[in-house]
């Protein structure tokens, strides 16, 4: 089954005419997404993940490299059928009301749909915005421009779905609103590019990971395998004596007594003789997990190894 | 479907536009203005036949003005309808969306041509308002009033469209105005440039002068059966023909062009 997004080498230059400035946005990506996955587009400001989603869509075109959507070259009018989108700051008509939009939204689609006001009602009661049919969008809040502009990227029914800063705006609820749908899009098989700041929400819904710096590829591929920090395991329990965990110590374990309880960090290679050890000491063991890094932790190492700024 | 959602919504945003809406007010109080003459002659004891010739000389020069400006609103509703949507990044939503290059152009492109029928609905009203005051008639054919003005709007909003794909739209609204200037610089009998350029000037530059629909309200008194029907459509040809090749280029000029604002 081919990617449903491809990048390979893909370089873009942005350069003003009749001048020699040159700004380069990217510079050999490559990267790919499976169908099915639920990828983060992660980067700092700058580091070009707009212009990648912009060459994508369609809108720009590269200097050199190749992109290719749902197996189609971006642009391309079947494969759009099958994309939503919502781009960063999703700008609006000011005068229309929410539904009006949706219906030109519908319109451009070319979706023949039997019952469109049905489908727009449905759309506006899955993103809260029932009761607010009449009200011109000029007149909504950031967190309402946002809720309309993901019901109109899931418009149709897309096989694709490219947010960018979807959760942008929103409230808390809102953010988990957005989290469950998009849960929901990863099970009924969608695929998403998600390109978004706030870590911890990629964390929790992501299966990839493709991490841009000054308009380069720093890091892609599976997140459970970027979390992954080498075969070591935390072993929490319940109480540990100063005697214990002086040879706890001594055998190379590093103890941390802090709000989430006692918990003894070894290597997976020391793992079962450590837990007999704390056994035979009369402590009970609660849970031993492998240990894993957080998401922000991978990101901020990646980039601060470079010189950049998150 | 697509090209006429994307033209009516062209047509909403621009009878909604507060630029355009301001500068019409504004034309507008001053077409009123220029009325009082009028007015004055009604409530004179000039002969029938002064006041005809004053009245047309009026009609003539307010129509004269209503159709510059017309062409000055088409150009600039055509290079914002465009320009406002990359501008504001309401495009990107739309071009996300199955819809072609070409046909986001083309219902902007239509989305104008409405706006710009109801401003000729409403200038062809005001010509036989002011005849009615003026207590005259108007003499031509009512469609050529309709028509020629439209294929010239047509023409003006295409080069906007076309430039507007390569440059600022304030630029590439200056560019159309001197470009109409020009034009009618440039126009048989005109001594203003040596005569090798000025035909060049003629045969390249839209010669808006042959679609004036004053040429028919300045002669009344003679009827139209005096213009043939060839001469009419050879000139509606020449204004279509133009504004298809402004279209057609500003096309393939806008097919490689980046939709965002950077």
């Amino acid at each position: 089954m081919p990617a449903a997004i491809e990048f390979h080498d893909v370089t873009k230059v942005y350069q003003r005419a009749f001048s020699d400035d040159r700004i380069e946005a990217l510079t050999g990506v490559s990267f790919e997404v499976a169908p099915g996955e639920v990828c983060g587009f992660l980067g700092p400001n700058g580091a070009g993940k707009t212009t990648s989603i912009s060459i994508l869509m369609g809108f720009l075109f590269p200097n050199s490299g190749t992109v290719r959507v749902l197996g189609a070259e971006p642009g391309d009018i079947a494969a759009k059928q099958q994309i939503g989108f919502l781009p960063e700051n999703f700008a609006f008509y000011r005068y229309l009301t929410g539904p009006k939009l949706l219906q030109f939204h519908l319109a451009l689609s070319g979706h023949k749909v039997p019952n469109p006001a049905d489908l727009i009602a449905r759309l506006m009661y899955q993103v809260k915005l029932y009761g607010y049919e009449s009200l011109a969008i000029s007149k909504y809040s950031r967190g309402m421009v946002q809720r309309l502009g993901i019901a109109q990227a899931l418009l149709g029914d897309p096989q694709l779905l490219v947010l960018d800063e979807p959760t942008s705006g929103l409230d808390p609820a809102g953010r988990k609103e957005v989290l469950d749908l998009l849960v929901a899009m990863k099970q009924s098989g969608k695929t998403v590019l998600l390109c978004s700041h706030i870590l911890p929400e990629v964390e929790q819904i992501c299966d990839r990971v493709v991490i841009l710096d000054r308009g380069k590829l720093v890091r892609a591929g599976r997140l459970d395998e970027m979390l992954e920090t080498g075969g070591r395991v935390e072993i929490a329990v319940d109480t540990l004596s100063e005697e214990t965990e002086r040879v706890a110590v001594e055998r190379g374990a590093l103890i941390d007594r802090g709000t989430h309880g006692i918990r003894l960090f070894v290597d997976e290679a020391r793992k079962r003789e450590t837990i007999e050890f704390l056994w035979s000491q009369g402590c009970d063991v609660l849970r031993v997990n492998p240990v894993k890094g957080s998401l922000e932790e991978v990101f901020l190492n990646l980039v601060k190894n470079r010189g950049g700024a998150a | 479907m697509k090209i006429r959602a994307l033209a009516w919504n062209t047509f909403a945003s621009l009878v909604r536009n507060k630029l355009i809406l301001l500068i019409c007010a504004i034309f507008l109080c001053v077409i009123l203005l220029m009325k009082s003459p009028l007015m004055a002659m009604r409530s004179t004891t000039a002969s029938q036949a002064q006041t005809g010739t004053l009245v047309l000389g009026l009609v003539t020069a307010i129509m004269t003005m209503l159709t510059s400006f017309g062409s000055l609103l088409a150009a600039w509703s055509a290079a914002d309808a465009v320009a406002g949507e990359i501008r504001s990044g309401t495009i990107l939503a739309v071009m996300a969306r199955p819809v072609r290059r070409w046909e986001f152009l083309l219902g902007k492109y239509l989305g104008v041509q409405m706006m710009m029928l109801i401003y000729v609905l409403a200038m062809f009203g005001m010509s036989y308002l002011l005849a009615w005051i003026g207590d005259t008639r108007i003499q031509t054919t009512p469609w050529v009033l309709i028509v020629y003005p439209m294929v010239r709007y047509a023409i003006y909003s295409a080069l906007a469209i076309l430039l507007v794909t390569v440059m600022h739209p304030v630029v590439a609204f200056v560019v159309v105005l001197l470009t109409s200037v020009a034009a009618n610089m440039a126009g048989p009998g005109s001594h203003t440039f040596p005569e090798w350029l000025r035909k060049g000037l003629w045969a390249i530059l839209p010669s808006t002068g042959l679609l004036s629909e004053t040429n028919f309200l300045a002669i009344t008194q003679a009827t139209l059966k005096k213009v043939p029907w060839n001469d009419h459509l050879l000139i509606l040809a020449y204004g279509l023909d133009y504004a298809l090749v402004c279209f057609l280029l500003a096309v393939w000029s806008f097919r490689r062009r980046g939709l965002t604002r950077d």
